[in-house]
């Protein structure tokens, strides 16, 4: 068994027109046994920069955790939020410092610029970046999502279409994967608002 | 895959190395092929590095140790060039190699030999195999092909021969030990050191003596297999 | 002193604080982690004036193409680029390290980089990690003692070629180069044998796909082709996009407006006593 499917996990985000999604799934488990179908894995920075964070939890909130405290530094000594790419740079390093004895956690960043341009990001669990135009995957179910997405995303969607497509393309990929799944949690962002979703899925 | 193609194995040198002492100076002497594996990384490298004017070091081994070892050495002996205000010597330039090669022994894969030629001692050679020894000696073979020259060395290298003699016995050495090493190949390079300077010299891998079986060189596969130029004969049942 | 209770930012530097846990998990039966590679062809040569670099454009995660239109070649310095095969992680991180490296080093001495400079750099991070640091690179640049072409292997060794390949393409790209090349190509033939090498990887090579990028250093001039050749172009989009039969079951939804972004604008009447 691989430390990355310790816990399962899901996620995705996508680029539509001025907006983007990122969803994930809700389950968290132990090997085979499910511990909560109500897990957080997405977390806001703030109100346009959220990361995902899949692989080990307990990695997962350790880096959250280090990600916050710094994110905090920075915003009191800039007085400013963090841009997209500038948090991207500053995940990126945190994993590479650990090259040789890594955090067991693939990130998702997705976020908007002062400009309103969506940000999307993946990187492994040493740091290398890829930036994307499309959408980005990671997690237990990121092959089947690979495929979903592939399949299902066509650019410039509007905000809804948007979240109908990541919704379908999570909900369909985790049914073919064990480790993750009950229900998906899907935050929209706009320039002008956030929505976030609960969805329901298949409870077994 | 085929059996050892690991890109990430370490360069290796399965290389020939010769410093041979003459009348006069020294001549150093390699072929040029540096490998991962069974591929040829580099068919034409030259392993012939320059420490000081009057001084040069034929590596083996580890592509990355000796390069850094070459590095300090050279670097190290700068330093004493300014210091002392004269060229550093032979001797010096092979203690250094020593120093370094012996107190990082367990860290290193590498065998040089140090040839040059300084105005006290005249020219010079040293061997400074694996473990950090230092051998004076009137000629050093080393690297993997050196296993083919022991006896050829025993029976031609002679006291007291001439530029000309020494360089023709390195060449002969070398291309010897490319014909039945493996893991030598390539071109071979020859250095000449003495008091009136340094000498490269260079012969392409198509220009060397051929030994027992060796075939021609060619151009194309075509040249070996069909040898009227006519179209190839059509095939039958 | 009392030691700091909040952990600081770090100054630089490998942690190796986790190895201990993580090698616990790896005795346990755990398999450790693959990381992303970019199982490449990179390639690179010298013609009449200068320089060219080229690269494919696929990364990888095993068996899974993680990135299918990725960049391979680095910046290191106005004149000087370099390509970079093997842990994605470790090609970034070091040309990124030695890049701000050679921007410092530019300042103090005022003067353009120069290519022997980059590579020294290189080899001296890569020899003090012993081949840890999976990087295997092709620099390529022009500086004031002319055109140079370097590679780099993961164990700090170093070579210099009229032409080189590296990654696992390598193979493929370098037997265009060994039947094709020659000296004094001139650019448009030059960047064609680049292309040829690289597309022969792309092709030939299941580690290396999509896209050519190149890069072609002069005396003074850098211009950075990317995805100069596109090769695998994709056949089977529909326009229409997909449709929903049925949309996803929405068990709860909530909404954060976000506030409107406050404009400061500058200028005004200067405030008096």
């Amino acid at each position: 068994m691989s430390i990355f499917e310790y816990n399962g996990s899901a996620l995705v985000a996508m680029v539509g027109k001025n907006c983007f999604a990122i969803a994930a799934d809700r389950r968290l488990g132990v090997q085979l046994q499910t511990i909560a179908t109500d897990f957080q894995r997405i977390y806001k920075m703030h109100d346009r920069l959220f990361i995902g964070l899949s692989g080990l939890a307990t990695d997962a909130q350790t880096l959250y955790q280090r990600l916050v405290f710094r994110h905090k530094l920075y915003q009191l000594r800039e007085e400013r939020d963090m841009k997209p790419e500038t948090f991207a740079n500053l995940v990126s390093a945190i994993l590479y410092e650990k090259r040789f004895g890594p955090y067991f956690c693939q990130p998702v960043i997705a976020g908007l610029s002062d400009e309103d341009k969506p940000f999307i990001c993946t990187m492994d669990s040493i740091g290398a970046k890829e930036l994307a135009k499309d959408f980005v995957v990671a997690g237990t179910a990121s092959e089947s999502l690979y495929g979903a997405c592939e399949a299902m995303y066509k650019p410039d969607l509007e905000p809804e279409e948007l979240f109908e497509t990541i919704s379908q393309a999570l909900l369909a990929s985790v049914d073919r994967d064990c480790l993750s799944g009950w229900g998906g949690h899907v935050y929209l962002v706009t320039p002008t608002e956030i929505k976030e979703r609960i969805l329901k899925g298949r409870m077994d | 895959m085929e059996k050892n193609l690991d890109f990430n194995a370490p360069h290796s040198m399965g290389t020939t190395i010769i410093g041979v002492t003459y009348n006069g100076g020294v001549v150093l002497g390699a072929d040029s092929r540096t490998s991962t594996g069974i591929y040829v990384a580099n068919r034409a490298s030259d392993k012939i590095t320059q420490l000081t004017d009057n001084v040069y070091v034929c590596r083996s081994g580890s592509a990355a140790d000796s390069q850094i070892v070459s590095d300090y050495v050279r670097y190290f002996l700068h330093q004493h060039t300014i210091q002392l205000g004269q060229p550093a010597t032979v001797k010096v330039a092979a203690n250094l190699v020593r120093l370094l090669a012996y107190n990082n022994k367990n860290m290193l894969q590498t065998g040089l030999i140090v040839g040059g030629w300084d105005k006290y001692d005249g020219g010079k050679i040293y061997g400074i195999p694996l473990g950090g020894t230092l051998i004076e000696q009137p000629f050093a073979i080393g690297g993997s092909g050196s296993s083919y020259l022991y006896g050829f060395f025993d029976q031609a290298w002679r006291e007291g021969m001439t530029k000309d003699e020494a360089e023709q016995l390195v060449v002969k050495a070398v291309s010897l030990a490319i014909a039945r090493d493996g893991a030598s190949g390539g071109v071979v390079r020859t250095v000449i050191i003495n008091s009136e300077g340094v000498t490269r010299n260079f012969y392409p891998g198509d220009k060397l003596p051929l030994w027992h079986e060796e075939l021609e060189p060619q151009n194309s596969l075509l040249d070996i297999w069909g040898t009227p130029a006519a179209s190839p004969e059509p095939m039958r049942e | 002193m009392t030691k700091s209770t909040i952990e600081l930012p770090p100054k630089g530097g490998f942690s190796f604080d986790l190895c201990k846990r993580n090698e616990m998990l790896f005795k346990k039966g755990v398999q450790p982690p693959s990381f992303r590679k970019t199982g490449t062809t990179i390639v690179g040569l010298i013609f009449q004036e200068g320089v060219v670099l080229g690269a494919d454009t696929r990364a990888t995660e095993g068996p899974i193409v993680a990135d299918k239109n990725c960049e391979k070649i680095h910046y290191m310095a106005p004149n000087i680029y370099c390509c970079g095969a093997g842990t994605a992680a470790d090609t970034e991180a070091v040309t990124d390290m030695v890049s701000s490296q050679l921007k410092l080093h530019r300042y103090h001495t005022g003067r353009e980089s120069r290519v022997v400079t980059a590579l020294t750099l290189l080899k001296s991070h890569l020899f003090n990690y012993q081949g840890y640091v999976s990087a295997a690179l092709v620099l390529g640049g022009v500086d004031v003692t002319g055109p140079h072409l370097h590679t780099i292997y993961p164990h700090g060794s170093t070579d210099t070629l009229p032409f080189a390949t590296m990654g696992s393409g390598s193979l493929a790209a370098m037997s265009v180069f060994e039947s094709k090349y020659r000296e004094g190509l001139t650019r448009e033939e030059g960047i064609n044998l680049v292309c040829e090498a690289i597309s022969s990887g792309i092709f030939n090579d299941l580690g290396s796909g999509s896209n050519v990028d190149v890069c072609v250093i002069t005396k003074g001039n850098v211009e950075y082709l990317r995805n100069h050749v596109l090769p695998n172009p994709r056949t089977y989009t529909s326009a229409k996009g997909y449709s929903f039969p049925k949309p996803t079951e929405v068990l709860m939804t909530k909404v954060i407006k976000l506030k409107e972004k406050v404009e400061v604008i500058e200028g005004g009447d200067a405030m008096e006593e």
